[in-house]
């Protein structure tokens, strides 16, 4: 039992970290690179756990914590998933589906470039292939580029069921990352905005509210953790650990995000600021793969 | 990382399961206090005849040497198989005892170490003044220096089992004069010594658990002095350093234990079928199970780099709310049973409202969140 990185993971985390700064930063996650991709690519980040590529979910999961407290493209989540359990290497787009999908509204992010589309259907993992000129605009989430199809075409599910544990343990990690990302916005802001003649964070009423921040993060991460180890042995609570996770996880990047709005005052609240990035990820978050009350109780579906 | 135990490990854990299951009294803890601290020395005394006390205490105090992994282990057997809880001694196995392993003497130590895991000898804390709460600095209670011997004046509050305890983790003023963290020392007070009043305190829920301690030119030996005169403070953080990091292991356990039950209770009486109800279970049941995976993760951490990482500061502060969320959830299960609550009654009523302690004593929850915005996130210190 050991839930602390190796040697090698801190390596890889490190070196993540440093990548995301220089090619991703957060600060321009509305305007991404049309290269980026490629980038992306090149850096292996979108088949981990692909077969060949013999890496585990752990490592995985702290990989894409990193990536999305940089809001990296959030169709990184359903390429990774895509490209261990069906053969679809490179960016495969995300799809977001009512879940009792007969017809209906397709929502896909990330579509450019992307031959198809991954996203939950009947609690399965499903593909479907994109038109080929499907472009994308900024939705919620700015940093997102978003297309409909209407009504959704048809999906064809993956055979094995951990695909969409995998989906939602992933995208539980895009959502701790949100999570930390505010919380360091907000203690950083509040180490640095002075007023009465001294740095806000000194009050106990931000101080509180920045500790808050801190217990959702690592309550969050933690349990990201765990349910990865748990996906990688097989474990028979794999669905609940996973479901736990992403519960948590969006629970911490919204209600960290909004903390962080609250603290920034109100250069929070304009559009130039980037604290509602990270908050308007973490509402997108939460419609991907969200957690069913019934797995987290215990109770036959 | 990974989540297995190894081989090793597995086998101790049926060790654990086999002689708890042959072992644990089937009588519950008894309600009157004499009684309840006989049945708690005694059953200290058999958890150490078996080997069971002090499992990752040194082997030369009477512990087994083992590993903190094997600790946890064992805490969370115990817990599953409903064993007694520690009661009187808990002050002494789970705070005076690691202090004295990091700040004591070897006299101290050979001493006291085995007599506490024997449950000879019951401790109590004194540390919080009724002048100073969450502001531990400004300890009031002083000892003057005579020949060979501190003589001690003041008074202590919130003790739990002073009553019944033969020694005081005391922490006091042997300085003059002395302002703060400054000139203070810790103490291991007899508590049958001449010249110590109690005064007993009832709490909220009816129980007659702590005190008030006076001390009137109360005598101890300067040999009783842990760590150094003046040097009071750094030991009593290493107390509360240790609590931070795995003192609560139990409690955590304890609450996995309490959200089961509760899920089976709302089951039984078709609770869960209320949303409202549901949803709150829902809530506790992911977050009892992120705190094993934060204990767990607070566990390799002191096997990879010896101590705790600054995150344990996080895990004591949610612990102690989660486990009064959990609280709040069996009174509502309840339903106006609760209104027949009366003193005396040893139930989740009473569990609820001593519960409140648990976001007040070693440290509020407010001066928790202090901690973790200044050491965690290195926000300016504002005392």
């Amino acid at each position: 039992m050991d839930l602390t990185p190796n040697s090698e993971q801190e390596a890889l985390l490190t070196a993540t970290a440093d990548w995301c700064r220089d090619n991703m930063p957060l600060e321009q996650a509305r305007n991404r690179h049309p290269a980026l991709w490629n980038q992306l690519a090149e850096m292996g980040w979108l088949g981990m756990t692909a077969p060949g590529m013999d890496l585990d979910h752990a490592t995985e999961a702290l990989v894409f914590a990193e990536l999305g407290r940089h809001l990296a493209p959030v169709g990184m989540i359903s390429s990774a998933v895509a490209a261990r359990w069906s053969g679809h290497q490179g960016k495969t787009a995300l799809a977001l589906l009512d879940r009792d999908l007969t017809g209906g509204l397709l929502r896909v992010y990330d579509a450019p470039g992307a031959t198809h589309a991954l996203g939950l259907v009947g609690g399965l993992a499903a593909l479907t292939a994109l038109p080929s000129d499907l472009g994308g605009e900024p939705g919620l989430d700015l940093s997102a580029p978003l297309a409909h199809i209407d009504p959704a075409p048809p999906f064809t599910a993956l055979g094995d069921p951990r695909a969409a544990l995998h989906l939602q343990l992933l995208s539980a990690a895009f959502a701790v990352g949100v999570a930390e990302a505010a919380r360091d916005m907000a203690a950083e802001y509040a180490k640095m905005r002075e007023q009465f003649e001294r740095p806000i964070g000194w009050f106990q009423a931000l101080k509180h509210i920045c500790a808050d921040m801190a217990v959702r993060a690592a309550v969050a991460r933690s349990q990201l953790l765990y349910a990865a180890c748990s996906l990688d042995a097989g474990d028979a609570d794999a669905a609940f650990h996973i479901a736990s996770a992403k519960h948590l996880a969006d629970q911490a990047a919204i209600d960290n995000g909004r903390a962080n709005i609250q603290v920034h005052g109100g250069i929070g609240m304009t559009d130039e600021a980037y604290p509602h990035l990270c908050l308007k990820r973490a509402h997108l978050l939460t419609f991907v793969a969200p957690p069913e009350r019934g797995v987290i109780l215990g109770e036959a579906a | 990382m990974d989540i297995q135990f190894s081989a090793e490990e597995q086998r101790f854990r049926e060790e654990c399961r086999d002689w708890l299951h042959a072992n644990v009294p089937a009588e519950k803890r008894p309600m009157d206090a004499a009684d309840a601290i006989a049945f708690d020395k005694a059953w200290q005394r058999r958890l150490f005849d078996a080997g069971w006390a002090g499992i990752n205490w040194p082997t030369e105090y009477g512990g087994r040497g083992l590993s903190i992994v094997q600790q946890v282990i064992w805490l969370e057997e115990y817990a599953k198989a409903h064993a007694p809880w520690i009661g009187a001694n808990f002050v002494g196995v789970n705070h005076g005892g690691p202090t004295l392993i990091i700040n004591a003497s070897e006299a101290q130590k050979e001493y006291h170490l085995p007599r506490i895991l024997k449950g000879e000898s019951i401790w109590c804390q004194g540390f919080s003044e009724p002048g100073a709460g969450s502001d531990l600095a400004g300890i009031k209670t002083r000892a003057r220096i005579e020949g060979n011997e501190l003589v001690i004046n003041g008074s202590k509050i919130w003790t739990s089992f002073a009553h019944v305890a033969d020694w005081q983790e005391l922490v006091l003023r042997t300085e003059e004069g002395s302002q703060r963290h400054r000139g203070l020392s810790w103490v291991i007070c007899d508590m049958h010594a001449p010249g110590i009043e109690i005064r007993p305190i009832r709490k909220i829920s009816g129980q007659v658990e702590f005190a008030q301690v006076f001390y009137d030119d109360v005598r101890i030996p300067l040999d009783n002095v842990v760590g150094g005169l003046g040097n009071g403070w750094k030991v009593a953080m290493s107390t509360l350093s240790f609590e931070r990091g795995t003192g609560f292991i139990a409690d955590q356990v304890k609450q996995s234990q309490e959200i089961s039950e509760l899920l089976e209770r709302a089951r039984a009486t078709g609770a869960i079928k209320d949303d409202r109800i549901a949803e709150q279970l829902m809530q506790m049941r992911a977050e009892v199970t992120a705190l094993r995976a934060m204990t767990y993760r607070n566990i390799s951490e002191v096997v990879r780099n010896g101590q705790p990482g600054p995150e344990a500061s996080v895990i004591r502060l949610f612990t102690s709310e989660l486990g009064q969320r959990l609280q709040r959830m069996a009174l509502l299960l309840m339903g106006d049973d609760v209104l027949d609550f009366r003193y005396g009654d040893d139930n989740r009523v009473a569990e609820y409202l001593r519960g409140f302690a648990a976001t007040i004593a070693g440290g509020t929850a407010q001066i928790q969140r202090d901690i973790i915005a200044e050491r965690v996130l290195g926000l300016p210190k504002s005392r």
